[in-house]
């Protein structure tokens, strides 16, 4: 009752503030009704994961039954291996090239030179992966550039695409085409923030370059990079979806078939539609385990939460 | 942002070089891939199957390969369905985007928190691709633009940075707005909008680049072939390389024009004309795409 009466004081009730605010709900409606028919729906579809479809009359609850068949397949294992092996190349040979990308771009002291680079380094970022794909497949055929010159210093012609030691390859070389620019963003920005009396005075005190890229720059974009890091690692179980689904093609699917991939060719186009929920729903509750726990490890390291 | 760094190597010195080439050989490995296919695209039919990867300046020059490609009614269809589906896919963003971050940017809103959470947990779990799938079956939207032109007509991303610039507008032109009698849509569209040029510019580059490079789900919701936008046209000419399509592809180019186009020419020439639209809003999208990393909303 007392609390009552202090709310009385501040702000009025309830339902007189629904009642103030009732055109904004009427707004909001459309919106709310948008991400409960579009996000919410499949949430609840999700169960089928855990049901045998019926054409005739309701579903049957099986329980784990599909996880079972799942975790038992071999196939399964695979594009589950292939998915954390193809991230885990992406984090090693990618993850650190936009950061040292920082580092050159803040040594050039031109700012025409600087503002061209950037345009350009940021393109192909807005270009889909159907066109990047497109791209490489050319650059990357028997014939084309890449193989030129390898015959052109007298090497063998090389079957990128198509040859299971290399496409995997492929695909951290294209992130790094695709990305490299736009991922260097957050760290120019990180670096351009630090102040120049800081370089001065390590200058004054006979500090080399090295020493201040390494006591002064490096220590200050840490944080950035640690958030960074955090926030990859959160969709670590994505591994680039379509990416892989439009560079991959049969002969080397043993080796780049991931979860996503694997979802829709089991499900879309075999039709085992149990089975492809309950591995796209395996992979989404990692994935939110994931990013939870990568939230929680941001807040702890940095003090800011990923959100 | 400018950074005046006179920190007294200003002469030109070995470490600099190195560095100035490593980046200009970065610019070029970014460039060089797209300019190759313009080249081939351009070539003259006599002079394809000789050009490659090295060829700097295209033989023949001609923008008959253009022309045969959009001619091909598949790339027309699907140029016009990707117009179509942005268009109207803009249109319900930005509606619905702005009603939005709109409400929720009021702070003394009843049941706010409930409302942001669940928008927040759709970003951060999704049901999956099955699912989804089941959902259009189900609303009777296979096979119809509209599943394609709602499929993310919220973005959360894109809703929480509307809602930094809406929160931007100073708080005292709407109460005078309130007091002159307006009610909440007038004050959305004639005081938030026009004051937030720049977010909305911001929100409708980003779901313009979303509509253009749409492929995924076009392709499983849209089954038959005429609906399709031009990055799934794209995906089974070029990526996907499907007999059938090849043939008839080739087919069509070689009856319709005098001289037989390779293939080769024509995938190039439909991957420049996915990228020109890129190209010609670049320097907009520069700015918007820049800031809206930078305000540390955006993952991708």
């Amino acid at each position: 009752m007392r609390r009552r009466d202090e709310m009385h004081k501040s702000t009025p009730s309830l339902k007189k503030r629904i009642y103030r605010d009732r055109h904004l709900y009427l707004m909001l409606f459309p919106v709310l009704l948008f991400f409960l028919i579009w996000h919410y729906v499949p949430m609840w579809g999700a169960r089928i994961a855990f049901q045998d479809i019926r054409f005739f009359g309701e579903n049957e609850w099986v329980g784990l039954k599909h996880y079972r068949l799942l975790f038992s397949s071999p196939v399964f294992l695979r594009v589950f291996l292939n998915t954390v092996v193809i991230s885990t190349m992406k984090i090693l040979f990618f993850f650190p090239l936009p950061i040292a990308l920082a580092f050159l771009i803040h040594e050039v002291k031109s700012h025409a030179f600087r503002k061209t680079l950037q345009s350009v380094i940021y393109l192909p970022h807005f270009l889909s992966w159907v066109v990047i794909a497109g791209i490489f497949t050319t650059l990357l055929s028997p014939t084309g550039l890449v193989n030129s010159l390898i015959t052109f210093f007298g090497g063998e012609v090389i079957p990128f695409m198509t040859s299971n030691s290399h496409i995997r390859w492929v695909f951290v070389v294209s992130e790094i085409w695709r990305s490299i620019g736009w991922d260097s963003i957050l760290y120019i920005a990180a670096i351009n923030s630090i102040p120049n009396e800081l370089y001065d005075a390590a200058i004054v005190d006979g500090a080399s370059r090295m020493q201040q890229v390494f006591r002064i720059t490096l220590p200050i974009i840490l944080p950035t990079v640690i958030t960074v890091f955090i926030l990859n690692l959160g969709f670590f179980m994505n591994a680039g979806f379509d990416q892989v689904f439009n560079m991959m093609n049969d002969a080397v699917i043993n080796h780049v078939d991931i979860i996503d991939t694997y979802v829709y060719r089991i499900g879309l186009q075999k039709g085992n539609f149990s089975l492809a929920t309950a591995a796209g729903l395996f992979k989404g509750i990692i994935g939110l385990i994931l990013i939870l726990s990568t939230d929680r490890l941001s807040r702890k390291i940095s003090g800011e939460g990923v959100w | 942002m400018v950074n005046m760094r006179n920190r007294g190597r200003s002469q030109v010195s070995l470490p600099g070089i190195i560095i100035h080439l490593v980046l200009v050989s970065v610019a070029l490995a970014m460039v060089y891939p797209l300019y190759n296919q313009l080249v081939i695209a351009l070539t003259g039919s006599d002079y394809i199957a000789q050009a490659d990867g090295m060829t700097l300046i295209p033989k023949g020059i001609t923008l008959s390969t253009f022309k045969a490609v959009l001619s091909f009614p598949k790339v027309y269809r699907g140029l016009f369905n990707t117009l179509f589906i942005t268009a109207f896919g803009l249109i319900v963003n930005i509606v619905l985007t702005s009603l939005g971050a709109y409400v929720l940017i009021k702070k003394d809103l009843a049941g706010r928190n409930v409302f942001m959470t669940l928008i927040i947990i759709t970003m951060i779990f999704e049901a999956g691709l099955i699912p989804d799938y089941f959902l259009m079956r189900d609303l009777g939207l296979l096979d119809r633009y509209a599943s394609v032109i709602l499929y993310k007509a919220v973005n959360p991303y894109y809703l929480i940075i509307l809602m930094r610039f809406f929160g931007g507008v100073p708080k005292s032109l709407i109460e005078a707005a309130r007091i002159d009698g307006y009610g909440e849509v007038r004050i959305l569209f004639r005081i938030m909008i026009p004051l937030s040029i720049a977010g909305i510019a911001t929100i409708t580059l980003f779901y313009g680049v979303f509509h253009w490079n749409e492929y995924f789900r076009s392709m499983i919701y849209l089954t038959s072939e005429v609906k399709w936008p031009l990055q799934v046209v794209i995906r089974e000419l070029v990526v996907s390389q499907e007999k059938a399509a090849f043939i008839g592809a080739l087919n069509f180019i070689t009856s319709g024009t005098a001289a037989a186009i390779e293939f080769k020419a024509l995938k190039a020439a439909l991957i420049i004309i996915a990228i020109v639209p890129i190209l010609l809003f670049y320097p907009l999208v520069l700015r918007y795409f820049v800031s809206g990393k930078l305000s540390g909303s955006i993952k991708e």
